[in-house]
């Protein structure tokens, strides 16, 4: 096959997304986890609204990316970040106040983590460390975070009983409505079908297209037809490098570096 | 480079094997109706006709293939233009057979025509040229050649001007003498079906450029 020059091997494309407004701006970012970088001079932007999902094969840095969008690598020693992430003009990496950079950017992981409570209270616990509310305000926030995460039809019945009780694929929208509770702008999702069935899997799928009304999504998926289906915008990693980064449709039917190609045509290595 | 899932290479070389096929056939089949026809050979030309059966076959197998792949390995980027790009050449290239059936179809009426020599050459001349760039297209898909793909698309033109010019050709003849207008006529269909191959040649280098970079060739070279 002869559709690339061999120099593409090694070239990289970033796209431009126009006059999209970008919620999070990534820039020239490097990391490095004691003294080796896991991520190369980073720059990616993250469209409002928009759900942009980032592949890549394993080690590749994609969920380091996403763990610095709301600085959960500040927990552990040693893991540092140079460059900026501008979050409505703000850098986070020069933010003191974290509590409150992890309510505007709120996150979910790859295996379901309800906390050993009722349902109810799984998804209050988050509200109540940043907002007083009343009972009734409480009421309407949690059901609005289950109907958003698609699960209210299925549990409002059984408030009271234990999330630990749910099923792996309600724990899992159990967590996004946690997360979604407290009314994130930005929600980061790390692998959140990777533990589920199919049929869970596309209801995830499903509450992430609805998410995307009121928060922009990243979402970091080893399933490329995943990150086909929801994403809006794929970034494509590798080594600690983005290779590719483009709208969706494009980077699928029409990848513009050598290496994007292989990697989602499976060819890679 | 090859699919870290072997079967996928496999499926994908099947593919073209069949596509390789079926384009060999459509081109024998163009060149057989045209060489029926001018040597006045009934029997070359049903032979042709009842030929055609295997290419609605083939059409069809290659359809089967196509959707099964795109089921079961979900083609993306470049394999996935291949997958489209396959089952619309199968559809270009089937078309081609029943045009050359319908060019056979003629030739066996010709061939008990009285018909003066000189009228069968600018057909003859038309064919060899459609026939000429249906098996270049063929080629440049086979060899995932652009070169040879964007050559066939450019010189869309030279087709249509050699029509243009049978048709004049042809309608002098029947100005001249009007014991011509029947065979004539036949032969004025001959040169549309060929016309028309030659679009479906310039169709399949199209996608060729498709399946290979991902744009669309538009705005085709026209008089």
């Amino acid at each position: 096959m002869n559709t690339l020059n061999p120099t593409e091997g090694f070239e990289t494309s970033i796209a431009s997304v126009g006059d999209a407004p970008v919620k999070v701006d990534v820039r020239n970012l490097n990391f490095f986890y004691g003294g080796s970088p896991a991520l190369k001079s980073v720059s990616i932007p993250f469209v409002k609204n928009q759900v942009t999902a980032l592949i890549g094969p394993s080690g590749c840095g994609k969920s380091t990316l996403l763990r610095t969008l709301n600085r959960m690598y500040a927990l552990y020693p040693g893991q540092k970040a140079e460059g900026e992430i501008i979050l409505d003009g703000e850098n986070i990496l020069a933010s003191k106040d974290l509590a409150r950079l992890r309510a505007r950017v709120g996150m979910v992981f790859q295996k379901p983590t309800p906390f050993p409570m009722s349902v109810y209270d799984n998804v209050a616990f988050g509200v109540r460390l940043y907002e007083t509310l009343s009972k009734a305000d409480m009421d309407v926030r949690v059901q609005d975070a289950l109907t958003r995460a698609a699960l209210w039809n299925e549990v409002k019945d059984n408030l009271k009983g234990p999330g630990l009780g749910l099923s792996g694929g309600q724990q899992q929208r159990l967590c996004v409505a946690r997360g979604v509770a407290v009314r994130p702008e930005v929600l980061l999702l790390d692998e959140p079908t990777s533990a589920l069935d199919p049929i869970s899997s596309a209801k995830l799928e499903e509450t992430v297209t609805q998410l995307k009304a009121d928060h922009t999504i990243v979402i970091v998926t080893h399933n490329l037809g995943q990150a086909a289906r929801v994403s809006d915008y794929t970034g494509f990693m590798y080594l600690g490098e983005l290779v590719e980064f483009g709208p969706t449709n494009q980077v699928f039917t029409r990848p513009a570096t050598r290496r994007t190609s292989d990697y989602i045509t499976g060819r890679f290595g | 480079m090859e699919h870290t899932v072997k079967a996928f290479d496999d499926d994908l070389a099947a593919l073209s094997g069949l596509i390789a096929r079926l384009g060999a056939l459509a081109a024998s089949e163009t060149a057989d109706a045209v060489q029926a026809l001018i040597t006045r050979d009934a029997d070359l030309a049903q032979a042709v006709v009842e030929r055609d059966r295997t290419l609605d076959e083939l059409e069809i197998q290659i359809e089967e293939a196509a959707v099964s792949m795109m089921a079961r390995r979900q083609p993306v980027a470049i394999d996935l233009r291949r997958s489209v790009a396959a089952m619309k050449m199968a559809g270009n290239l089937e078309r081609c057979g029943d045009l050359a059936k319908n060019i056979a179809k003629r030739a066996i009426v010709l061939a008990d025509m009285e018909l003066p020599g000189p009228m069968l050459r600018p057909i003859e001349r038309m064919g060899l040229l459609v026939s000429q760039r249906l098996r270049l297209a063929l080629t440049a898909y086979a060899e995932d050649d652009l070169v040879r793909a964007t050559e066939v698309w450019t010189r869309d033109r030279e087709v249509d001007e050699d029509y243009e010019s049978v048709f004049r050709e042809l309608l002098t003849y029947m100005m001249g003498d009007a014991r011509l207008i029947a065979s004539s006529t036949h032969l004025l269909f001959v040169a549309k079906n060929l016309e028309r191959i030659g679009d479906h040649a310039t169709n399949i280098a199209e996608l060729v450029h498709y399946a290979m970079t991902g744009e669309q060739l538009v705005a085709r070279p026209k008089i």
